[in-house]
């Protein structure tokens, strides 16, 4: 697809860890156009530092960073829950008008009446809806994201796997 | 860190026991109760939560009962991820059609 048609996405850490945790990175910065602003990278960069899990996944997330588009803005309303990462996405998404998508629930909680935003499980319905990838694969995507077993995940989980297998 | 003061009755057995943990351990009595009750406190809480985060999702309980239960914050919490779960899926699904348009047009 066209570079010009590709429909645009700002995409923060969390996002970034999730799909490419569940190898779905390189099909998203294929179809979709991926903005980031440059505090992303860093924090990406100080993950990728550890040898843990979240270390070697942001190391493979960095591999993509030439495809990644880098916007900066300035912070012109100010969230004072959110730490300044999350404030340049959430000013970006308002001063660009395209969606934000984050797993971050703080960041999630305080813009949703704001901004689009959406969790990464956006992209697994897309690709599923788009037969990209089918039923059977993205429940098992899911399955993965699932991993952090807090409750905050589960209903992500629930909801989510509810919904894909109407589809 | 703000902290209270709790008063509690414990069988001296197990005083004597944790007299031998803390001086296996080398470590304070005080400090250490204090790590093994965070620990327990925070897995049983999630627990806890995760098993009404599935009545809630699953709509066996309302967000009224979640309330009662373990007060608004969470119960705000809970509603909020929630409807953004499912407000993902739904654009997600918009999004999947338009794609799908795209790539074979």
């Amino acid at each position: 697809m066209e570079n010009s048609l590709k429909k645009q996405f700002l995409v923060d850490t969390s996002a970034f860890i999730s799909l490419e945790s569940v190898n779905l990175l390189k099909q998203v910065i294929n179809l979709f156009n991926i903005i980031t602003v440059n505090s992303v990278i860093n924090e990406l960069k100080d993950f990728s530092k550890h040898n843990d899990k979240y270390g070697i996944i942001a190391k493979r997330v960095l591999k993509f960073t030439n495809k990644i588009s880098m916007e900066d803005t300035d912070v012109k309303e100010q969230i004072r829950y959110l730490q300044n990462t999350n404030n340049e996405l959430f000013n970006l998404a308002l001063k660009k008008k395209i969606p934000l998508v984050s797993d971050d629930h703080k960041l999630v909680h305080h813009t949703k009446d704001k901004i689009d935003i959406y969790f990464s499980t956006f992209f697994l319905t897309a690709f599923v809806t788009a037969e990209i990838i089918s039923k059977k694969e993205s429940l098992g995507m899911l399955e993965k994201l699932r991993d952090i077993r807090n409750w905050k995940n589960n209903i992500i989980y629930l909801t989510t796997k509810e919904e894909l297998e109407k589809l | 860190m703000q902290t209270k003061q709790v008063n509690i009755r414990v069988p001296t057995d197990l005083l004597d026991d944790l007299d031998i943990v803390s001086k296996l351990l080398k470590v304070n009595k005080s400090e250490w109760i204090k790590t093994k009750l965070a620990e327990d406190i925070h897995k049983e809480k999630n627990q806890l939560l995760l098993e009404l985060s599935n009545l809630y999702t699953k709509g066996i309980i309302s967000k009224k009962e979640v309330q009662n239960l373990v007060g608004s914050e969470i119960a705000n919490q809970m509603e909020s991820i929630h409807k953004t779960a499912k407000r993902s899926v739904k654009a997600g699904i918009e999004y999947g059609k338009q794609l799908k348009k795209a790539i074979s047009g």
